[in-house]
This record gives C-alpha cells, sequence and structure tokens, in this order.
C-alpha cells in the first residue's frame, strides 16, 4: 500500500508569537518549531497502516530549508522516505498553492491514501487537505476519528454535532485527522539514527512544473489589541455594587 | 519559553557555544554524528521527560513504594513510563550500537539525562542503575555472562541494582561481612545482607540481577580480598527462561524524607543457603569492577543535583514574575504605590541570579566532565589528559553539584514563601528528592576525602595543574575584554589563593601537620568548586561578550545604552547572552571574593575541630 501523510512546520504551541514591526510576517528568531500536532495524528495513522496492512510510508512538506527537521521527525517515527518541496516562492504561498504543489510532487506516486492533518494551528485554514483531494481528483473525508481498513476500502468516523458519522470510502482516498484518532509515537533514538539514512527527495518549483499562483495574499500582520485593565467595582454596600456592575454591564460592555 | 524543567537555550549554549562539542564530530568515534541529529536528540528528550516522565513526579512521591508479603510494588505510573522510556531507545543511548545502544556523545546524553532526571529524579533512577549493573558485565563479564545477562538488562526486561552496603560496612566498604563459599560446578553461594539497596526489589521488570560486593572464604580482609558476584532474583535456565527465586529476599523497604518513588531494600542473600552467584571478571578484584559502576553512579548523583537545581531555579523565576506583593520598597510612601511581581524586589532578584549562577555553574561543569569522556575515548592521543579532568572532577560534580542543588532547591521555597513549604507546590519534593544525593554514593565527606586525599596528587599532579591551566587561560582571554576585566581580577584572585592553598596541602600531608587537609577536606572541596564554577562562568561570559558585540554592531547599538536596553527586551539573544554575563558577574562577586580569606583560614592551621574533646559536644 503507497501511504502518504502530509506534515507542516508550525511554531511550537507554547512559542510566544511577536509580529514583526513592518507587519510582513513574524519574528522567527527564537521561535521552536515543531510538527503540526494535526498531522502528527496522520503520521501515526499512516504508519499503524503500514504495520497492520504493509507497504510504504511517504511523508511530504512544503518549506523553507527548515521543514527538513519535521519531515526528519517522522522519519524517525517510521516513515519510509521523504518528499521536500522547497523553493522561495512557495515561502507564504496560500492554501491552494500549497495542495497544487503537493498535488504535483504526489502525482507520480499513485498514493493509495493519504493522511494531512484536519488544519495547521498556526494559519488555521484547513483547506489544503480537501484542495489536495480535488486536484487529484479523489474523494476525502474530513475530521476522522477512527479508522479501519478492509478489502480495498476504509471505514471512518467524522464525530458531527450530538452524532458520529460512519462513512465508507473506496481508495485512494484522502483523510484528515482529528484530534482523537489515536496517540502519536515518539521518535525512539534508534528511530533518528536510521532516519538519517532514508531518503528524503528536495524538489523545487520547476522540478515539479508548478507556477505558483498568488491568490490570497497576506496584507498585514497585526497583533490582537492589548486587554484593557479590568475594573474592579468598589464599596461597602453590596446593593449598590450590584446595581453599578449591572449599569457597567449594560451601558458599558453592552452585553446586557 | 521555558518548560519549567531546564533551560534549553542553556543547555544549547554549553553544549555548541562554549564546549564546541562539533569537535567531536569529526572524529571517528562519533562522526555518524551531526549538529541537526544532537538537537533533534535534544528535542526528543524533552518531549519524554514533558509528556511520560512528568506525570509520574507527583504520584510517584505521594504514591511511594509499598512493600507486602515479601514483594515491593513502585507506583503505579511507573510501569508504563518504564515502557515507553525503553522503548524510545534511552537507557543506553550513550552505548555502542554492538550493544544495542545509539553510540551518542556521552555530554549530549548528559543533557538528556539532566531534562529526564528533572522531570522526576527517583522514577530515573531505575533505568540509570539497570545500565550500570548491565555496563559491568559488559566491561567485565564474559562472553556467556553477556549473553545471558546483559542483554537481557539492555533491551529493558530486567533491572539491575549494586549491591555494596551492609549494615556494619557503609562509607567502610571493607568491613562487609557477606561472604561466597566455592562450589564444585565453578559457582558461589552468596550468603549475607546488603542495606540501602535502591530498586533492590520492583515489580516492573521480570528478573533483577544484582551485583553484590562479597569475600570469597579464606581471601584476606579489607578491600583487597572482595569479589564481585552476578546474583540474579530469580534462576536463569539455560534456554534463558526464568527458574525458581535464588534465596534472594527483601526484608524491608526504608520510609525515606525523599526519593519516594524509589524503593529502598534490605536484601537478605542465602537465608536458605540456596544463592547461586556467579564471579565476575577475577577474584579479588571486585571493588576495582565496581567502581566502574560507582564512578558514573556518582557522576549520575551529580547530575540529580543538577536536575533538581535547574527545575527549581525555572519554578521560582516563574512564580516570581507571577506572584504580586508589596510595592517597590523606595515607592512605598507614595500615594499611588502598587504591588509589583516580587521578582522586582531586590533580595528577591538576589536569591534568583544566586541560584542562576550557580546552576550555571555546576551545569558546564558536569558538561564539561561528560564532555571530557568523550575526547579521551574520541582522542587516544590526549587520553591522559581528558581522563585526568574526568578523575579529578568526579568528587566535585558529586559533591558539589548535591551541595549547591540543596541550597539552590531550599532558596526556590523561599522564593514561594509558605506556598514553597507546602505540597501543592512542587518545590517542597525537590528539595526531598534532592537531600539524598549528598548522602549516598559515598557521602560528601567521603568524596572531599577522595578529592583531597587521592585526585590531587594522581598522575603526579598532572591532573590538577592541567585544570589550573584552563582557569589560566580563561583568565588570559576574559582580561582582554574591557567589560570582564574585573571580573577576571577576581577569578584570578580567588585561584592564585587556590593554587597557593593546593600547594600548603601537599605540604602538609607530608609534614606533622598531616591532619590539616584530611580536617579541612570539604572546605577544599567547597572552594575548588567554587572556583570552577567562577572558571566557566567567566568563560561562558568572554563568548557572550563576543557575540554581545557582534548583535550590537549588527544593530547599530554600540554606543547607545538606550538601544542595548531596547534590544535585552526584543532579542532574545541579547537577553540570554547578558545574563550570562550577569551570572559571572554576580558569583565573583558573591562567591569569588570571599575565597582567599577562606584559603587563608584553613592555611592557619586552627584545629580546634580536631582537638575540642568529645565531652565538650555533649556536656
Amino acid at each position: 500500500m503507497n501511504i502518504v501523510a502530509c506534515v507542516k512546520q508550525v511554531p511550537d504551541t507554547e512559542a510566544q508569537i511577536r509580529v514583526k514591526a513592518d507587519g510582513s510576517g513574524i519574528e522567527e528568531g527564537g521561535i521552536k518549531w515543531v510538527m503540526n500536532p494535526y498531522d502528527e495524528y496522520g503520521v501515526e495513522e499512516a504508519l499503524r497502516l503500514k504495520e497492520k496492512n504493509g507497504g510504504e510510508v511517504t511523508v511530504i512538506s512544503v518549506g523553507p530549508a527548515r521543514v527538513m527537521e519535521t519531515i526528519r521527525t517522522a522519519l524517525a517515527m517510521g516513515a519510509d522516505k521523504g518528499i521536500h518541496v522547497q523553493d522561495a516562492a512557495f515561502d507564504g504561498a496560500d492554501a491552494y498553492t500549497t495542495a497544487a504543489a503537493l498535488a504535483a510532487a504526489l502525482k507520480d506516486l499513485n498514493p493509495d491514501i493519504i493522511f494531512c492533518g484536519q488544519r495547521a494551528i498556526d494559519d488555521d485554514q484547513g483547506q489544503v487537505g480537501a484542495v489536495l483531494a480535488d486536484l487529484l481528483d479523489i474523494p476525502h473525508v474530513s475530521l476522522i476519528t477512527k479508522l479501519e481498513f478492509a478489502d480495498g476500502a476504509i471505514k471512518v468516523i467524522r464525530p458531527i454535532e450530538g452524532a458520529q458519522l460512519l462513512i465508507e470510502a473506496k481508495l485512494p482516498c484522502l483523510v484528515t485527522a482529528q484530534k482523537g484518532l489515536n496517540e502519536p509515537r515518539y521518535a525512539s533514538l534508534p528511530g533518528i539514527m536510521k532516519a538519517k539514512k532514508k531518503p528524503v527527495d528536495v524538489k523545487d518549483a520547476a522540478a515539479l512544473g508548478v507556477t505558483p499562483a498568488v491568490n490570497m495574499k497576506v496584507v498585514k500582520f497585526v497583533p490582537p489589541p492589548a486587554r484593557a485593565a479590568g475594573k474592579i467595582v468598589c464599596g461597602d454596600d453590596p446593593a449598590a455594587k450590584a446595581k453599578e456592575l449591572a449599569r457597567l454591564l449594560r451601558e458599558e460592555a453592552k452585553v446586557i | 519559553m521555558s518548560n519549567l524543567l531546564v533551560n534549553d537555550r542553556d543547555q544549547r549554549f554549553i553544549l555548541f557555544e562554549q564546549l564546541g562539542m562539533e569537535k567531536l564530530f569529526t572524529t571517528e568515534t562519533f562522526n555518524d554524528f551531526s549538529k541537526d541529529d544532537a538537537l533533534m536528540i535534544l528535542s526528543e528528550a524533552e518531549k519524554m521527560a514533558l509528556n511520560v516522565i512528568l506525570p509520574t513526579f507527583t504520584d510517584g512521591d505521594r504514591e511511594g513504594c509499598t512493600f507486602k508479603d515479601g514483594n515491593v510494588y513502585v507506583p503505579k505510573s511507573y510501569h508504563e513510563a518504564y515502557k515507553k522510556y525503553i522503548e524510545g531507545g534511552w537507557m543506553i543511548a550513550n552505548e555502542s550500537p554492538e550493544v544495542g545502544g545509539q553510540g551518542i556523545p556521552l555530554v549530549l546524553y548528559e543533557a538528556c539525562m539532566e531534562t529526564m532526571s528533572a522531570a522526576n529524579v527517583s522514577f530515573q533512577m531505575l533505568p540509570g542503575l539497570t545500565h550500570g549493573a548491565g555496563k559491568l558485565i559488559e566491561e567485565y563479564g564474559s562472553e556467556e555472562q553477556k549473553k545471558k545477562y546483559m542483554e537481557k538488562m539492555y533491551d529493558g526486561t530486567w533491572g539491575g541494582t549494586m549491591c555494596l552496603t551492609e549494615p556494619g560496612a557503609g562509607s567502610d566498604v571493607g568491613a562487609l561481612k557477606a561472604t561466597a563459599k566455592r562450589l564444585p560446578d565453578g559457582t558461589f553461594s552468596i550468603t549475607g545482607t546488603k542495606i540501602f539497596i535502591s530498586f533492590g526489589d520492583q515489580d516492573v521488570t521480570g528478573n533483577i540481577i544484582h551485583p553484590v560486593l562479597a569475600r570469597i572464604e579464606g581471601d584476606p580482609p579489607g578491600t583487597g580480598g572482595i569479589s564481585i558476584f552476578i546474583v540474579p532474583k530469580y534462576k536463569i535456565n539455560d534456554d534463558g527462561t526464568l527458574g525458581e527465586l535464588n534465596d534472594v529476599h527483601t526484608g524491608n523497604i526504608e520510609h525515606k524524607m525523599g526519593i519516594h518513588g524509589a524503593s529502598t531494600c534490605t536484601l537478605n542473600f542465602g537465608d536458605d543457603n540456596k544463592c547461586i552467584g556467579e564471579l565476575l571478571g577475577n577474584e579479588r578484584d571486585g571493588m576495582k569492577i565496581m567502581f566502574l559502576m560507582m564512578n558514573e553512579a556518582r557522576l549520575s548523583v551529580g547530575l540529580q543535583g543538577l536536575s533538581l537545581s535547574s527545575t527549581a531555579f525555572e519554578h521560582a523565576v516563574s512564580y516570581a514574575k507571577d506572584r504580586i506583593q508589596s510595592a517597590l520598597v523606595w515607592e512605598k510612601k507614595g500615594p499611588d504605590a502598587k504591588p509589583v511581581s516580587i521578582i522586582q524586589h531586590p533580595d528577591v532578584r538576589r536569591d534568583l541570579l544566586w541560584m542562576k549562577s550557580h546552576l550555571e555553574g555546576i551545569r558546564a561543569m558536569n558538561y564539561f566532565t561528560a564532555y571530557a569522556m568523550d575526547m579521551a575515548k574520541a582522542n587516544p592521543g590526549e587520553r591522559e589528559k581528558w581522563q585526568g579532568f574526568v578523575e579529578l572532577l568526579t568528587p566535585v560534580c558529586k559533591a558539589y553539584s548535591s551541595d549547591k542543588g540543596m541550597d539552590i532547591c531550599s532558596k526556590a521555597i523561599d522564593v514561594y514563601g509558605g506556598y514553597g513549604y507546602c505540597q501543592e507546590y512542587p518545590v517542597e519534593q525537590y528539595l526531598r528528592d534532592c537531600k539524598i544525593a549528598t548522602v549516598y554514593e559515598g557521602t560528601n565527606g567521603i568524596q572531599s576525602l577522595d578529592l583531597v586525599g587521592r585526585k590531587l596528587a594522581m598522575n603526579k599532579g598532572m591532573n590538577i595543574m592541567n585544570m589550573f591551566g584552563e582557569i589560566g587561560a580563561t583568565i588570559a582571554r576574559a582580561k582582554n575584554i574591557e567589560e570582564l576585566k574585573i571580573d577576571a581580577g577576581r577569578l584570578e584572585e580567588a585561584y592564585n589563593a587556590l593554587v597557593d592553598l593546593t600547594m600548603a596541602l601537599a605540604q602538609f600531608g607530608k609534614s606533622s601537620s598531616f591532619i590539616i587537609p584530611i580536617l579541612n577536606a570539604s572546605s577544599y572541596l567547597d572552594i575548588f568548586g567554587d572556583v570552577l564554577v567562577g572558571h566557566f562562568l567567566l568563560q561562558a561570559a568572554v563568548i557572550a561578550s563576543e557575540k554581545l558585540k557582534a548583535i550590537y554592531q549588527e544593530n547599530g547599538a554600540e554606543e547607545s545604552k538606550a538601544k542595548k536596553r531596547a534590544l535585552v527586551r526584543s532579542n532574545e539573544d541579547v537577553a540570554f547572552y547578558s545574563g550570562k554575563i550577569a551570572s559571572s558577574r554576580f558569583f565573583a562577586v558573591e562567591v569569588l571574593c570571599t575565597v582567599k580569606p577562606r584559603c587563608e583560614a584553613i592555611k592557619s592551621e586552627e584545629m580546634v575541630a580536631f582537638e575540642m574533646a568529645d565531652e565538650s559536644f555533649t556536656c
């Protein structure tokens, strides 16, 4: 089985994000980069599928040189080979362009199943998986929390409000992983050492035959406004204080 | 962002900027590694520490170990964590791939272990002891013994211990009573009682392999007559499966101040004369062989002091930033004075910088010692010099790191105030877990006697001379940097006083005042540790000063104090490097300035502690 896991490198959830003074992006110095947590579920599920049914897991990522670290992490977890789409033209690419690059890189691989995270925790768009499936003309199921494979088809669970859907899909198809799908393994030390010898194919836009199109452009990054100081209602008379609180909620905060 | 276990920026600074460990990657021994690999390994160690080990910290302490019907049960959470730790390949990561390890440099392993131990020091002892006991068999065992015992210890199936101490033989190992009686098939019947055996029994691994010191019947008394035996808890059948109990029984477990998650056992060997042991190595080589494990264990104990200092400090800083209490003393009378975070109060800041500087110094010292082991291994031509550092610094790493570790954990409680004394916060446990480090693996008193009595004179004094050479070089470098001149002068004064004292001790040792070095051994070790820390901190400050200069130039801030101040707030590197210089400066004025008078005091040959009558202690 030909299994693919798409991964994105994102700032650590604990990282303190600082917007550049000119608003063109975020300050990358001092940021710790990690694999997008939802993509980790995808990698783990890809590895489990391979361990049960055989096959090969290819991990793919689009991004600058530092992204290699995340690909190596997936290889250390147990993926077999990597593809790194690296081209300055893809820096800051929108979801469509990223998906187009992935599609071009994966086309010849003929994947049976592709795993993506349901969204990346940095820009929170959640589009790449769906667009990629569309470009490859394969079905996709989003936000899965369980996956079973038998007889050339998958059965997955997708939670919806108050219920869950059981969806069957024939391969090839693409799924996006949601929290709860599994508990991702840690890269073991032997895994890290083995990963050094696993092949990673580095491709640029020209090699893929993709012309990055700018469909969406980020105009400016702006930090959220600093939270204003809270107001404490003082006084000795609880009734008067309650009255004042109600007035403030109504007239200033305008919530009642 | 700190993970509250270790400052990974400082770890990387020491590894790559201060020690320059990339040099190792050019040697044949370590050319499989690159800096990227090292960073990835550090990052995985952090994940393991935070997600797998840290969850065992509190319940390991509260639940503790239990003893029931002759069996010991460790905290329940340890089982799953141990499994994941072993699967991750951490236990023997620094050992050669031929025995299942990954051959990572020891200094890198040290950094990983610092983070792991900071998450829960008592959990970390289980793989640590198994690793150490397995290493004895790897080094001194026959091929058959390696196959029979070591393989299953190294793959985590079985545990390991070290059995030295007896009720009448603690610091004086030579007084042990455990006996080995020759049996016709070449094995030995072992009888005796060992106490204070960490993880002597536990319910995590299916079997436990005990390296046991005992005297073969008829062998001479003292340490020279001691042999070492491999004694499994369960006998092992020829096909490798487990057989019957090997007449090793747990008498009880201790109820201790700290490390509650590590069982401390009394083990009775051969109550029914059915305990069988195999000789490890040659007869009467027991102490020499066990010293391999003891030296490594001493460095591990130093690391425990470091790890606990590290997490105690990270917690204290984080708390001090959050805790709002009292207005600034110079604003207190103003009508608008508002309470501020306690990190702004001078006394708290001072405590925090005291902790920071000592912590960074002992981190550098422990890493340097591990790095010296790597250099000795990777550069056969320089082996003597680097191994000399290891010999010299082992007792200092053990004793100084654990002594200062206690001080740092104690100060962390001070920063928290009353809350720090309560179990709601982790710092009281750090202090309790830390205390054992000054005691076991040879008390710190024993370590200082080892330093003064053996290590200073070892290799005809070359080891200490080489270390003095390193310190002298640091002083010379720092003197060339304008902003470090005063700090360098303070280290120089302390260093000269230490050199003087060292020479004086050597003279005392040869004269009728031979008791002076013994009486003052622990003071000497403390002074020696202070000067070493001063050296490592100043060495770091030199690097930090150069890096800062470059950043200021890049940002056009060389001449502007205001620009520099702005950079400290916006640029993490500037904040970090400025902090390194501050550590060195604070330590110089706070500690190094006291070294000379302390040396003078020892040289005054005051003998009152030796001469006062016992009766005067008690009446």
